[in-house]
């Protein structure tokens, strides 16, 4: 019997390390329609990574990432999880070891969210005693407080509802997930804190997912490589976020991925990561003379005023600088402060909000690490350098 | 076709029975002694009735049920069961029980035959439209997670449907206790049998007494299925919270 044999092997795969997914000239046509849906797909996930998915509404996206589950079969290729074909075996076999999660969530309003967590390991005749343990164990691992277990979905908000809807997916610790929009019907505060809450656990879980979203800001920050895909299901580049924004590949994806897309390249950096400039600094009372000495050699043409802890007070210009002694009161002060942990793009906008060409920039206490300027960041958009460096989505600065 | 010789035997009992003195005489309204004195002639047709309910309703729900899950399967077939039933819904039930007598003659099985024919549109509807309400975004999610069909329909689909399954046979059934009153003109037995006496004579308490007993056994099927369905739809409690 197939599925029998099937079965046990996926259960000893239950557990086990990600697997590289493999799409083999996949072709999807619907019935009745005049062309394919997805045409001659070709792509290799490398096992551990996210993979988005992502093109205007209609370029098949949805049915790309439905055919590893075969939620849609495919018409014609093949896809492979690990070494094996999606198409041995029973299809509900399969699914219970492919994380599954969508946008309209659709947990089982019927059962409670232990229940709701427990579906899967119930499915494959998990013990009790396992099942529970497991339940305990993910709501810890998504945050939330053991007392939810025995309420129902309709209780929870829509970023807990989605979160449980993730931790269902996990519930059996697969090595493939489908994230079909997971976050796409969120607010938009809780979706930035579940794609970050999301990103946190992949680091740990390293899991292979594929990942379908029209939003490209939520591709570029969520994903480990890109396929950009167009209508009649064709993939119009595929590659990591850095090359996508600095290469596209043809007009379509320089479309698709914006006007904007420096900007958005900025978004991959955090302040931290580029080579910041240094400034003079000084305390209040101390000679003057040696800070227009120093100011002279700059890159930056102010110093800057700090306290005891080596904290920016604010900007001296010459003109502060005229007396013999550093004075208490800067030229300037409230200029713009920035967190080094910030995105480049953040900072860039701190700075342009100030009217202010440099900004100082500050470690978690507070303490002055250097100052970012206009320039920096220009450079850096003009530096190939950018190009080269594919930051792993886990690595990636994101906000919280 | 009633059997009236039959009926006008009992009633020269009634006449007979006049140990109520006045208020029968004047045949009031309601006559509270005499229905202290005649209680017994109620216990059998009160069960004669509760059996038609209940075997009306049981066979019906058992049919529809599964022509509603076949329906759910294969979609075609709705609209043909939907027609098939809804015939079965119009026919007057007194018609019905004639149109049986060649195939099934008098008695309890036509009766049933009837009430139960009756049933089928209601509760079929029921299911079908509670199965069909169940959120595509659930269904899917099921079938991505790997139930199988079958363990789709019945531990997602069914019990989803069940507020729209019980309503159902919550209407069924109190129906089908008014209804039941007719079976006698089947000769099948129930409480009908006492208030055809009664309006013979019109002895206005053996009809009232007859109709209480019908009215109150709705009320408590009722109230019971009511219940059956609060236990079964734990999740629609919490929902209201």
């Amino acid at each position: 019997m197939p599925d029998g044999s099937r079965s046990a092997e996926i259960s000893s795969s239950y557990g086990a390390d990600a697997s590289p997914v493999r799409y083999k000239g996949v072709s999807k046509r619907y019935p009745g329609a005049d062309t394919d849906a997805v045409h001659d797909l070709n792509l290799e996930i490398p096992a551990g990574e996210i993979c988005v998915l992502v093109g205007p509404s209609g370029c098949g996206k949805t049915t790309a990432m439905r055919m590893v589950n075969r939620t849609v079969e495919m018409t014609a290729g093949d896809i492979t999880i690990g070494d094996r074909s999606v198409k041995e075996g029973d299809a509900a076999i399969l699914r219970r070891e492919i994380g599954y999660v969508i946008q309209q969530i659709g947990l089982f309003p019927h059962r409670t969210i232990a229940e709701n967590i427990a579906t899967v390991p119930k499915l494959l005749n998990w013990d009790q005693a396992r099942v529970d343990e497991r339940v305990t164990k993910l709501l810890d691992l998504i945050g939330l407080d053991p007392e939810f277990a025995d309420r129902y979905p309709s209780q929870l908000s829509g970023g807990q509802q989605q979160r449980i809807g993730v931790a269902r997916a996990l519930a059996v610790d697969p090595p493939v997930m489908l994230m079909d929009e997971p976050f796409g019907a969120i607010d938009p505060i809780s979706r930035g804190r579940l794609q970050n809450e999301f990103l946190r656990l992949q680091a740990e879980l390293k899991k292979t997912v594929l990942f379908v979203t029209h939003d490209v800001d939520e591709a570029i920050k969520m994903g480990d490589r890109i396929a950009v895909m167009k209508k009649g299901g064709e993939v119009a580049q595929y590659a990591t976020p850095t090359e996508l924004l600095m290469e596209p590949a043809d007009e379509f994806v320089e479309d698709f991925v914006g006007a904007d897309r420096a900007l958005k390249r900025l978004a991959l950096m955090r302040v931290r990561d580029v080579d910041l400039w240094n400034a003079p600094t000084t305390e209040a009372g101390q000679p003057s003379d040696p800070v227009v000495q120093a100011l002279k050699t700059s890159e930056v043409p102010h110093a800057v005023l700090i306290d005891g802890e080596n904290r920016p007070l604010g900007w001296l210009s010459l003109r502060d600088l005229e007396a013999e002694r550093v004075p208490t009161e800067p030229d300037s002060t409230g200029v713009p402060t920035i967190d080094a942990d910030t995105t480049l793009r953040d900072g860039l906008a701190t700075l342009l909000a100030n009217g202010s060409l440099y900004g100082t920039v500050v470690d978690g206490r507070g303490r002055l690490t250097g100052v970012l300027s206009v320039e920096i960041i220009s450079d850096f958009l003009a530096s190939k350098e950018a190009a080269e460096v594919a930051i792993p989505a886990l690595a990636r600065p994101h906000d919280d | 076709m009633i059997d009236f010789v039959k009926i006008a035997s009992v009633n020269d009992e009634f006449f007979r029975d006049r140990s109520d003195g006045g208020c029968i005489q004047d045949n009031n309204l309601f006559c509270p002694n005499w229905v202290v004195d005649n209680f017994d002639r109620y216990v059998d047709p009160t069960l004669e009735h509760l059996v038609l309910v209940l075997a009306a309703v049981g066979i019906g729900f058992a049919i529809a049920f599964s022509l509603a899950i076949l329906a759910h399967r294969r979609r075609w077939l709705a609209s043909p069961f939907l027609a098939a039933t809804g015939v079965l819904y119009t026919i007057p039930s007194i018609s019905f029980f004639f149109l049986l007598l060649p195939l099934t003659g008098r008695g309890t099985t036509t009766a049933i035959i009837a009430l139960t024919a009756f049933t089928l549109q209601i509760i079929f509807r029921n299911v079908i439209t509670g199965l069909r309400n169940v959120p595509t975004e659930v269904t899917d999610a099921a079938r991505g997670v790997g139930f199988t069909p079958r363990q789709l329909l019945w531990r997602v689909e069914i019990p989803l449907a069940m507020p729209e399954i019980i309503a159902g046979l919550r209407i069924a059934t109190v129906s089908t206790v008014a209804l039941a009153t007719l079976a006698v003109f089947a000769n099948g037995g129930g409480l009908g049998a006492q208030i055809i006496v009664g309006s013979n004579l019109t002895f206005k308490t053996g009809i009232i007494v007859a109709g209480s007993i019908a009215v109150i056994m709705a009320i408590l099927f009722d109230a019971l299925i009511l219940l059956a369905g609060r236990l079964l739809t734990p999740w629609k409690r919490a929902a209201a919270l």
